[in-house]
């Protein structure tokens, strides 16, 4: 009995030792930096432009309920889908984009962070249809905001920036490719950053506003 | 004892790091791919939307018709109501009848009408695919000509093709779909529309691939 329990004992703390390594893992902050130059910026607030939101039952970050359009069968448990209405530089709706999210199998919280893919399909009226193809490191954000502050009742503090898009591309920016329109034919890249405002477990809130900057070369995309 | 708390520390802190490296319960669940071997040595698979009950979502603009009703409606800013733009998200089977994925449809009306596609498998990755897409109010139109009327339920077989030319093209994929060249079909079949005007049907993406 004695040797059980000094066992779940030396288990434990060497759980909590390397939990605490994990925690204060460096690599796991990995994030994209501001590009030097964009040739556009698309713009996002949440939740007001939001058109739709269904999220699969074990994709709930927030706890919410996943509503009649619950993502519930076994395949897509873990994903999400959400439309939105992207604004201008002058804060006009010129783009409605439809994200497509799941978890990456990817993740590693050794060495790259908790990953979601997120596929943006991307329409601007009379320009055309644009896809986008990122990997993002959501680890930040939950790490110092969503469990301390939704699920530890810590203070918010904010607001918090952060710049999720580390992949797929080697300089950590998301892949993108032209469909229809000005865009078919091009490609470039896309970082996105995003900004959250409040998070409020009492009220059941969450605000933030996102960017999505944009490079797709060539004179297809005029400079906003 | 000494022995035994050294040995259940180094368990512990190296099972704590092995399930933060392996992440477990990530993966997603796999389904068999219902894929076919064609003639060139491409590999057909076709994926099947049932309405109304995989339509997740549609926009409410003026020219999404009867595709715009029976489901969560996204309601879009004034700016984009007249817009010849119509935004429908599903979910997206197997042509077993499994859901598998969801998909996203963005039809754009402005110059050239267009229609693209992105479908998310969670387990397999994105395959992503444009076409000439279908004149505005095509489904509304045909099911007119076979005697539809609004407030009225219809019953029948209709039968539109949504991709002109012949079909779309696989523009880009990720994961096992990375690489992938191809065309596709799109063909909407309604048995029924109700009071509502709730469609009752099937969409069906046909695609042809092959790698680079």
């Amino acid at each position: 009995m004695r040797y059980l329990f000094v066992a779940i004992i030396g288990l434990v703390f060497g759980a909590a030792a390397a939990g605490a390594i994990v925690y204060f893992n460096p690599l796991l902050d990995k994030s994209a930096t501001m590009p030097a130059a964009t040739d556009r910026v698309l713009r996002y607030s949440l939740p007001g432009q939001v058109l739709d939101f269904a999220v699969g039952e074990d994709a709930q970050l927030f706890g919410q309920d996943a509503g009649d359009d619950a993502l519930w069968e076994d395949t897509i448990h873990r994903a999400a889908v959400l439309g939105l209405v992207l604004n201008d530089g002058s804060n006009q709706p010129v783009a409605v984009a439809s994200r497509l999210l799941t978890t990456s199998p990817r993740s590693d919280l050794l060495l790259s962070g908790m990953l979601v893919s997120d596929d943006w399909l991307v329409t601007i009226p009379n320009e055309g249809t644009f896809y986008v193809h990122a990997d993002s490191n959501v680890w930040p954000f939950l790490k110092e905001k969503l469990v301390p502050v939704w699920y530890l009742d810590r203070p918010w503090i904010g607001p918090a920036e952060y710049w999720p898009t580390v992949g797929p591309s080697a300089d950590d920016t998301a892949n993108v490719v032209g469909l229809t329109g000005a865009f078919r034919g091009s490609a470039g890249s896309a970082v996105e950053h995003y900004e959250v405002t409040s998070l409020d477990p009492a009220r059941d809130a969450a605000l933030a506003n996102g960017e999505l900057y944009l490079n797709l070369p060539g004179p297809r995309v005029a400079a906003q | 004892m000494k022995i035994v708390f050294v040995l259940a520390l180094l368990i512990g802190f190296a099972g704590t790091l092995a399930g933060a490296h392996y992440v477990p319960g990530l993966e997603h669940t796999r389904l068999p791919s219902q894929t076919a071997v064609v003639a060139n040595g491409g590999r057909a698979e076709e994926f099947v939307i049932r309405l109304p009950i995989d339509r997740i979502a549609a926009t409410n603009g003026e020219s999404g018709g009867l595709r715009s009703l029976g489901a969560s409606a996204m309601a879009l800013p004034s700016q984009f109501a007249a817009e010849p733009l119509l935004v429908e998200h599903f979910k997206v089977r197997d042509s077993a009848g499994n859901v598998i994925g969801v998909a996203a449809r963005h039809w754009d009306g402005t110059a050239d009408s267009t229609a693209t596609w992105s479908v998310l498998i969670p387990s397999r990755g994105a395959l992503v695919m444009s076409a000439n897409g279908e004149k505005r109010d095509a489904l509304d139109t045909e099911l007119r000509s076979r005697g539809y009327s609004a407030g009225r339920s219809w019953n029948g077989d209709a039968r539109v093709s949504m991709t002109q030319d012949g079909g779309g093209v696989v523009n880009t994929g990720t994961g096992e779909f990375e690489g992938l060249i191809g065309i596709y079909t799109e063909t909407w079949t309604v048995a029924a529309v109700d009071e509502d005007g709730r469609v009752s049907g099937t969409i069906e993406l046909a695609t042809v691939t092959s790698r680079l």
